[in-house]
């Protein structure tokens, strides 16, 4: 953040940029969490998060505000660099909180982190495939989710394109995540019979709005065991978001930093 | 070695956080009835770590470790049971919820968007399928070992 040229104008200043953004913001925490029931007892759930990123867009696109432009969007782009601290902090928190947990609850629940080696080795050579350059790194590396963007935005800054890619994948995976892998659920259990269990676990990737679809779709699959399913899916959902950037900054996004490196020659 | 950070820089970090602060507070009020002064103390425990972190990253001279390695190992710490003061922060923190930090998060996110909407459009259906290969191979990936843990550990 070298920005600090005498002409350049301080990201407090625009107070109707942040005055949009607390109505923006206001709004769609006033509607709140809204629960849609589907066919065979699964629950469409859209958070306030989804309504104030698309609302969002749709000011910029649309301009009811007329203060919005692009000076803003590149002010907003900086301002976000200081705000993911605040985010980081709270989920940090909560794993210093629980950390008994994780001595208490077995290894299964911290090596499924390890999980995310499988996103990129499934995700990384379709996206070259596709064509996607740097932005593969972005979109391969993890799941798309918040604490992870935290991450690309401090290593790559937020105009790069690795989080060019990180944004189209989050941005899908809210609009379609949710059905997509309860779709998955139904099919993978049919497909590849591992135990319930495994599949609770799993279903905890540190997105609510995906634990919640997975984790009903396995309940209406296997009723008998909802309670334990339930328990471990909340239990490994809340340790994804608190652990996964570990994961994230020490093993997977390394680890998709070296594949790229070695492989994206052959996709050209 | 030069120092990268100036009185102009870290009132700049104030100002910003102290706006997201308020703004947070109001959120969590509106969303989830919190009391909304506990919130803003909430709010002013995330913010003051943020802080710190940020300037640490500036004042040492490890050039390769972002700032967030030593925000999240702050909270980390400040929240464990042998922290003197854990019960404060953790009970003034939790009365700020995840969601209504992220909503404002992702509002200013949405409007940072906005000038890239162009190069998104041009993804289309090769976003759509990358998204699904992602979200299969987490998913698959993470039952997989889950799976090999539980019954090594006899759970199943």
């Amino acid at each position: 953040m070298n920005n600090n040229e005498k002409d350049k104008k301080s990201l407090i200043d625009d107070y109707k940029l942040h005055i949009t953004i607390l109505f923006i913001s206001t709004i769609s925490l006033g509607i709140g969490t809204i629960n849609i029931p589907l066919i065979n007892g699964f629950n469409l759930v859209l958070l306030p998060i989804m309504y104030s990123l698309f609302l969002a867009v749709l000011f910029y696109i649309y301009k009811p505000a007329k203060w919005i432009n692009k000076s803003q969007s590149k002010t907003c782009a900086e301002i976000l660099l200081i705000l993911i601290s605040p985010l980081i902090v709270k989920l940090a928190i909560a794993s210093g909180e629980n950390i008994d947990i994780l001595f208490n609850v077995g290894p299964a629940l911290l090596l499924k982190e390890l999980g995310t080696v499988g996103t990129v080795i499934i995700g990384l050579p379709i996206a070259l495939l596709l064509g996607f350059k740097r932005e593969a790194i972005g979109m391969t590396s993890s799941i798309c989710r918040e604490p992870q963007l935290a991450v690309l935005i401090d290593k790559y800054g937020f105009d790069s394109d690795e989080v060019k890619g990180f944004f189209v994948v989050y941005l899908i995976g809210i609009v379609l995540g949710t059905i997509f892998i309860s779709i998955l659920t139904n099919i993978l259990c049919y497909l590849v019979p591992l135990h319930p269990y495994s599949y609770a676990l799993a279903s905890g990737i540190g997105s609510t709005s995906m634990n919640v679809a997975a984790v009903s779709s396995l309940i209406a699959l296997y009723p008998a065991l909802s309670d334990k399913l339930l328990a471990l899916s909340g239990l490994s959902n809340m340790i994804s978001v608190v652990f996964s950037i570990y994961v994230y900054i020490f093993i997977s996004l390394p680890l998709t930093e070296k594949l790229y490196e070695k492989f994206h020659k052959y996709f050209n | 070695m030069e120092i990268d950070l100036s009185f102009k820089m870290v009132s700049e970090w104030i100002g910003i956080l102290l706006i997201f602060s308020v703004m947070a507070a109001i959120g969590n009020y509106v969303g989830y009835q919190y009391p909304f002064v506990e919130s803003l103390i909430g709010m002013f425990i995330l913010c003051l770590i943020s802080l710190v972190g940020l300037i640490v990253e500036k004042l040492l001279p490890f050039d390769n470790i972002p700032a967030i390695i030593y925000i999240s190992l702050i909270g980390l710490f400040v929240a464990l049971p042998w922290f003197p003061l854990a019960d404060l922060i953790i009970y003034y923190t939790s009365k700020v919820d995840l969601i209504s930090l992220t909503t404002v998060l992702l509002a200013y996110a949405g409007v940072a968007m906005g000038k890239d909407l162009g190069s998104f459009k041009k993804v289309g259906l090769r976003g759509i399928i990358v998204t699904f290969a992602v979200i299969f191979g987490t998913y698959l990936g993470s039952a997989v070992i889950a799976h090999i843990a539980l019954a090594y550990t006899g759970m199943i």
